[in-house]
């Protein structure tokens, strides 16, 4: 067949399938109220001819206007075909309800690994700082240990009353996801070189956090520290060793990428643990709610622990228990 | 090889052709989504410093919205292109060459911290410029390419000459270069064209000037089958 006689053929189906990509590119509402140029779901069939076409064009040396027309058309089918997003809502809902927990758990040996390098030297430095003081000037300078005392050293006679006002509290809320979330994010993408970084960041955290609770319980202030902390403490701490896990996880792909390619390995590794990310986000979240809202109330000291330990405990028992029943 | 076309064999087994984009207009896409991230943080400063304290924690979350989601809302919703990235006809593909999703949108733009490291993202430059298809660290990790979006060309038509048989068969190569001519006539001009056309003696068949390229386009005629 000559080329004239062919572009007459399927003249009309090409324009068909123009008008369509154009009528695809509309906003909803728009797309509403006109008539498609044909029903959606002979879209595929229309494309896979079009596939068809085009490879018939570029094996009988049509022009190369022709060939190039037809392969615009093709590949912003292909787009549209194959870009089409599963249900985001149903996709959330489902991860939420069992798929995260079931990530996590399918990671757990990394899990633990980020555990260690965070609680041991939390827990080593409290012991060290119990043992010789000075040893917390190590990591803080004496001018920002004073300024953390200060923080926790208010009077717990005022029991019942609000700490501060609320607009203050959504400030800190603000503060706490800019800086909790970013963080946690860093960690997981420092695990890029080798994990380096993201050992760097869990260990430091944890001498940290090891240097101020031992210096607040030396101070006498350990009961107004606990009772801040102990309510978020489930959800954040949980969050940033997760993101450690993460990290740690694509530092291992590049060391030992196995039988892929490195950048397969990791593209590969990446695409299992976006969505743990993705949920130690949320989780991160929920920890600065509580942190901003709930935290600085100034409550009786066995209110806060009770609340605070089953705080702790729901992140837990997600993770041990839900999703369990479609596998794993 | 020295050509960055990528090509892609879609399940249909067509092959789709992609077109990685390198570092400079990357770069300028990214300097101007920053701009735009930067204006739209200004213009935030005066709307939540009415709100007191609590404005402040507003700002704070738009800060951190827009440092890490930006990207990641324009390139799923948007056709896989930033503002930045549309300007300059660039956007997001998998390297399958189907749009990205989510998954792949928001790795791509989490690894930007290690991209940006250790200064004025050291390691992304450094990572692009060795990449065979110019990915900088996040799209390695998450599968992407940032190719040059084609407008569909318009077909011009090939100008209405009376078609004349050639005198024997024409071979592959030949075809192919009668039917290049006779699209872009129209935009040469006719000293160019009888230029061109002296080059092939056999085919203009002793007729020079004007003659020789008028019998090109006229052979081009009959190879697409028209018979006027």
């Amino acid at each position: 067949m000559k080329q004239d006689t062919f572009e007459l053929h399927h003249r009309q189906d090409w324009a068909a399938f123009e008008t369509w990509l154009t009528y695809a590119a509309l906003p909803l509402r728009q797309r509403n109220a006109q008539q498609p140029p044909f029903p959606a779901h002979e879209l595929p069939q229309r494309y896979r001819h079009l596939c068809q076409q085009l490879a018939l064009a570029r094996d009988r040396d049509y022009s190369l206007s022709l060939v190039e027309r037809l392969h615009a058309l093709v590949q912003q089918g292909h787009d549209l075909l194959y870009g089409a997003q599963g249900n985001l809502g149903q996709r959330v809902w489902r991860y939420a309800a069992g798929g995260f927990a079931r990530d996590v758990r399918r990671e757990r040996w990394w899990v633990l690994a980020a555990a260690l390098l965070l609680f041991g030297p939390q827990l080593t430095m409290m012991l060290a700082v119990h043992l010789k003081p000075d040893l917390a000037y190590l990591i803080l300078d004496p001018q920002q240990l004073s300024q953390i005392e200060h923080m926790y050293s208010h009077e717990v006679k005022n029991l019942g009353q609000v700490a501060r006002e609320a607009s203050t509290d959504f400030q800190m809320f603000g503060f706490y996801i800019f800086n909790n979330v970013s963080i946690a994010f860093r960690c997981f993408a420092g695990g890029i070189s080798a994990g380096l970084l993201t050992i760097f960041a869990l260990v430091h955290n944890g001498l940290f956090f090891g240097v101020i609770e031992m210096r607040l319980i030396q101070a006498g202030l350990a009961e107004n520290f606990h009772s801040f902390v102990i309510g978020h403490s489930g959800f954040e701490m949980g969050a940033i060793v997760l993101s450690g896990a993460a990290g740690l996880r694509l530092g291992f792909a590049v060391l030992a990428p196995g039988q892929r390619t490195r950048s397969a390995a990791l593209a590969h590794t990446a695409r299992s643990l976006i969505g743990m990310v993705c949920g130690l986000a949320v989780m991160l979240v929920i920890a600065a709610l509580i942190e901003a809202f709930w935290s600085p109330l100034r409550l009786a000291f066995p209110i806060k622990l009770g609340v605070g330990s089953l705080l702790i405990l729901t992140p837990l028992l997600y993770f041990l228990f839900a999703g369990r029943r479609d596998g794993s | 090889m020295l050509d960055t076309l990528r090509h892609v064999t879609t399940p249909e087994l067509i092959e789709l052709q992609l077109r990685p984009a390198g570092l400079l207009p990357r770069s300028l896409a990214w300097t101007i989504d920053f701009l735009i991230r930067m204006a739209l943080l200004l213009c935030l400063i005066p709307l939540t410093s009415g709100l007191g304290r609590a404005g402040g924690g507003l700002w704070l979350l738009a800060y951190f919205l827009l440092d890490w989601f930006y990207p990641v809302f324009f390139e799923v919703w948007r056709q896989g292109a930033t503002p930045g990235k549309k300007a300059l006809g660039l956007m997001v593909v998998n390297d399958n060459g189907t749009p990205v999703g989510w998954g792949a949108s928001f790795s791509r733009n989490l690894l930007r911290v290690a991209d940006m490291l250790p200064m004025a993202y050291g390691c992304g430059l450094v990572t692009m410029l060795c990449h065979q298809e110019f990915r900088r660290l996040g799209d390695i990790v998450a599968g992407t390419l940032v190719v040059y979006r084609e407008k569909p060309v318009a077909l011009p038509a090939l100008e209405k000459t009376a078609a004349i048989a050639p005198t024997e068969p024409l071979d592959r190569a030949t075809q192919r270069a009668l039917l290049a001519f006779a699209e872009r006539a129209a935009s040469l001009t006719p000293a160019r064209q009888e230029e061109l056309a002296s080059l092939l003696p056999q085919l203009s068949q002793g007729s020079y000037g004007p003659q020789g390229a008028a019998r090109l386009l006229g052979l081009a005629s009959h190879l697409i089958g028209r018979r006027t």
